[in-house]
């Protein structure tokens, strides 16, 4: 039996996640994250074999194949591709398609590209109206429950169960759009306080505004490559070391416990189990904190902690603890531009065991594994990938 | 700027959910038990988490304990127990306030199936 190929983190790039107000569109942000990684990868467009797309909603683009117009953008006519969907998962799961291509022999180097204009291209109401029907539509979509009422109800739900107060969620959001304040690239950077989160208006209880991820603009880009199709220069970059992914049941009243993000569960033991690792072992995470509660349970499920409040009063997630979680700010702090989500956690990632984040950020000992997780409806898919440090450190 | 307005007018057949968007629009909790398991789920879903696909449409009585609640400017929701079903509902609240933990299914009004919960009627028995 042969082992898979090891796959490569060749080149990682994000645009800037926030709400443009330059004119630019979609197609500018994919082909700027696309060149920036490509330079990284110290590859050239004729060397790619296949694009993966992310991109949540045709509604956000106003274009049914996203996939072909950046690969014309691109330069990448001639090459195999993807469009990916998997709503807030979309970007995580266009990572492991890719990474599964080059596994499979069927490509030696791809690109993937996650872009979503989710904030200037319609109004804020009508993309949250559109948000509404990223659960069952035919149910709940019709009834006009929100993203944030259904997230606030699972929340509730998990709080019964573990406790947790207000001031963990505050803590959460504290921390993240602080650590957006060092990442130039971030949507929210805030200085907020405790009083600032009471006094901004509550939109599901117990969310208000400051605990919720903004609507953003924005991209991100990954080359990954099968190891012996790299050249010298970068042979050693991270790896991406196992992949894991999985679903629950849509109703989230259908779920023996909503509290409890269980395809998260799942998909943090497939990855981990490929990776020949223990959750213990991951030395930082870029988890999905769609709302502040959310990155709680995130770091539940994902088995980083077996008593998330009382790690997270023990400061094992802040910069300089056990395991940082979202030093990019998370979508709270650095944004939310659906398809780009996923994909700029991985590179956000990959950046960060190679050394190359932005400065303030960067760990002083980088760890020997990290994971990006992300998901889609209220954790309904589930895609979590973990990374390990490259040869070279 | 490209300014470019679409407006899209959909028309949804309900298909195998027909039972359930029917009874919503006459105040009816129609739920769908597993003929396995008898497992009884509101929502309905189609295929029960015991495995089995074939159900039957049976009518609750549209009385719902609400479990989690949650209110603000999105509106007032909650994760409520319909009596008789196994699975939680997740519904749109509509005058139940805060102290009420006990309401009705109310009839869905408008075009779309909504799955409201307002308070209970009162008793006409004596």
């Amino acid at each position: 039996m042969t082992s898979n190929p090891k796959v490569i983190v060749a080149g990682a790039a994000l645009t800037p996640f926030n709400r443009r107000k330059d004119a630019s569109n979609f197609r500018d942000w994919a082909y700027h994250a696309f060149d920036a990684a490509l330079t990284m990868s110290a590859l050239k467009r004729a060397d790619i074999d296949a694009l993966f797309v992310a991109s949540e909603s045709d509604f956000f683009t106003m274009q049914l194949n996203p996939a072909s117009i950046l690969a014309s953008d691109l330069g990448l006519v001639g090459a195999a591709i993807t469009r990916c969907e998997g709503g807030g998962a979309s970007g995580q799961i266009a990572v492991h398609a890719a990474a599964r291509a080059i596994q499979s022999g069927s490509a030696a180097r791809v690109a993937v590209v996650g872009v979503d204009p989710s904030a200037s291209q319609l109004s804020g109401d009508t993309v949250r109206a559109l948000y509404g029907f990223s659960f069952d539509a035919w149910t709940d979509g019709m009834t006009g429950v929100s993203s944030s009422a259904l997230y606030a109800l699972s929340y509730q739900a998990f709080q019964a169960r573990f406790g947790g107060t207000d001031a963990h969620l505050a803590a959460v959001t504290m921390q993240n759009r602080a650590n957006a304040r060092d990442n130039p690239g971030a949507h929210l950077p805030r200085d907020d306080t405790g009083q600032d989160i009471a006094d901004s208006p509550m939109i599901a209880a117990p969310y208000r505004r400051l605990h919720c991820s903004p609507l953003s603009d924005g991209a991100a880009a990954l080359i990954l490559s099968n190891a012996s199709a790299l050249p010298e220069s970068r042979k050693a970059a991270p790896e991406i070391a196992g992949m894991g992914a999985a679903n629950d049941t849509l109703h989230l009243g259908a779920r023996g416990d909503p509290g409890q993000f269980t395809a998260k569960t799942r998909a943090m033991k497939r990855a981990c189990a490929e990776a020949g690792i223990s959750p213990e072992q991951i030395g930082l995470a870029e988890v999905y904190d769609a709302y502040a509660g959310a990155q709680l349970q995130a770091i539940s499920a994902l088995g980083l902690s077996d008593d998330v409040f009382r790690d997270l009063d023990a400061g094992t997630f802040a910069p300089d603890g056990r395991c940082p979680v979202n030093l990019s700010g998370g979508l709270m702090g650095q944004g939310a531009p659906v398809g780009a989500t996923g994909v700029g956690q991985t590179a956000t990632c990959a950046l960060l065991l190679e050394g190359r984040y932005h400065a303030a950020l960067q760990p002083k000992h980088a760890p020997q594994y990290a994971v990006a997780d992300t998901h889609g409806g209220i954790c309904t898919t589930s895609a979590v990938t973990v990374l390990k440090q490259g040869g070279a450190r | 700027m490209i300014d470019h307005r679409l407006v899209l007018d959909y028309h949804l057949p309900p298909g195998w959910m027909a039972p359930f968007v029917e009874g919503l629009a006459q105040g009816q909790t129609i739920a769908r038990r597993c003929e396995d398991c008898a497992r009884t789920s509101f929502p309905p879903l189609r295929s029960c988490p015991c495995g089995a696909s074939a159900g039957a449409w049976v009518e609750l009585d549209g009385t719902a304990q609400i479990i989690h609640r949650t209110d603000g400017q999105d509106g007032s929701f909650a994760l409520v127990l319909f009596d008789g079903a196994a699975t939680h509902s997740v519904v749109r609240l509509d005058n139940l306030a805060p102290d009420q933990n006990i309401g009705r299914l109310a009839k869905s009004t408008g075009p779309l199936p909504q799955i409201i919960l307002g308070p209970e009627l009162e008793s006409s028995h004596p």
